[in-house]
């Protein structure tokens, strides 16, 4: 096998299997989100930032579909009836994606938290021996560069702008905290992933490499960050259970999945 | 004045950089260039407190769809408005200041045969 050259009618069953899981994951995580924040559109705290989130949230699902369309390459199942048709279980996104959109800080912890740690993903990803998933990160990774910097700012202003701002995303960032570290949940077939390059580096060390790059902010503004740096492993000042990161989801899930799927469900198999 | 008032809360928002009320954020103006090479031109404009959200802004409102390859964000207040009538319609005849003015047709005319007078 020729690295960076896999194409998917080379992959063995396990490989495909593997990588079907680690696309799902991708996918879900930005579709969930996209409709999660999609939930701003004319209620943002100002004209200019509701067109400005909702385009946010636009980018996430079409994120979800270049993943989705991946993924119905390697299966050959189409791509709306894995992202419309199956049951809220069977989704993989992180337990971070499971929270509502809550209130305009909440909103804007969530997504730097997850923003920054997708951007360690994608730049993993950006080197998978898997071309088309490679070659669609880079395109993807085009548009998260404006989505870190609508992050940063927003993050920053409601840092310093003390009072209620300030109050809010604190509290946002307890809640969240616990959860955000589901973004970097070990893959059932990670090995497979590993060994074959279609994931070039484990879970586990993006996750230490995110929290390496976002503690000098963190530490500027002096919001919550728990953990403690131990010979430059950051370790949590909490107890962590990854167990169920990517499985779990509640009855906020539920809502939004009733939601997104509320038009494919009129009629099944319809098609536009 | 009044106005004068109402700008000065305007720039003080405006250096601190926070959030305020509509009538306290400031107004940036946006040009847009559809093209390499084209000119600028005025695409509109926009409300944001500073200069970063601005770019946000003017990056969603006027190039979100492709139809940029350049923007320049400009505080509203950066403008120097020139409208005064007096200069720039002034009520006497100016058409002698246009191009247009001069009636060269004849003048062309008599250019050319003195040209070729010689010649013939």
């Amino acid at each position: 096998m020729t690295v960076g050259t896999t194409p998917a009618a080379g992959l063995d069953a396990a490989a495909r299997e593997a990588l079907a899981e680690l696309l799902l994951t991708l996918a879900d995580d930005e579709f969930v989100l996209g409709f999660w924040d999609s939930e701003w559109t004319g209620i943002a705290p100002m004209l200019e930032e509701d067109v400005a989130f909702s385009s946010l949230a636009q980018d996430e699902i079409g994120h979800a579909r270049v993943y989705y369309e991946l993924l119905a390459e390697l299966t050959g199942d189409p791509a709306d009836g894995i992202a419309f048709g199956r049951e809220p279980e069977a989704y993989g996104h992180c337990r971070l994606l499971d929270h509502p959109r809550t209130d305009w800080a909440f909103s804007v912890a969530r997504r730097y938290l997850y923003d920054t740690a997708d951007a360690v993903r994608l730049e993993a990803l950006s080197r998978s021996s898997y071309r088309p998933l490679a070659d669609a990160v880079a395109k993807i990774r085009r548009e998260e560069t404006y989505h870190l910097m609508h992050g940063d700012v927003w993050l920053r202003r409601l840092a310093t702008g003390g009072g209620e701002a300030r109050t809010r995303l604190e509290e946002a960032l307890e809640v969240l905290w616990p959860d955000a570290l589901t973004v970097f949940t070990p893959l059932a077939r990670e090995d497979v992933l590993l060994s074959t390059g279609m994931l070039p580096e484990p879970i586990s060390v993006m996750q230490q490499r995110w929290l390496t790059r976002i503690a000098p902010t963190f530490a500027a503004l002096g919001l919550p960050f728990p953990f403690l740096a131990d010979d430059s492993i950051y370790r949590p000042t909490f107890p962590v259970d990854l167990g169920g990161g990517r499985t779990q989801h509640g009855d906020a899930f539920q809502w939004l999945w009733g939601e997104f799927t509320s038009v494919h469900r009129l009629e099944a198999g319809a098609v536009w | 004045m009044s106005t004068h008032t109402t700008e000065g809360a305007t720039d003080a928002a405006r250096s601190e950089g926070r959030i305020g009320q509509v009538e306290n954020e400031g107004v940036w103006e946006v040009f847009r260039q559809e093209r390499e090479g084209d000119p600028m031109r005025h695409a509109g404009n926009l409300l944001a407190p500073d200069a970063e959200l601005a770019m946000h802004y003017a990056r969603e409102f006027y190039g979100r769809r492709q139809e940029s390859t350049r923007l320049w964000v400009v505080p509203r207040a950066a403008i120097v408005d020139l409208s005064d009538p007096d200069l720039l319609q002034p009520p006497l005849d100016r058409s002698f200041k246009k191009p247009g003015g001069y009636v060269m047709r004849e003048k062309l005319r008599a250019a050319r045969k003195r040209v070729e007078e010689p010649r013939g």
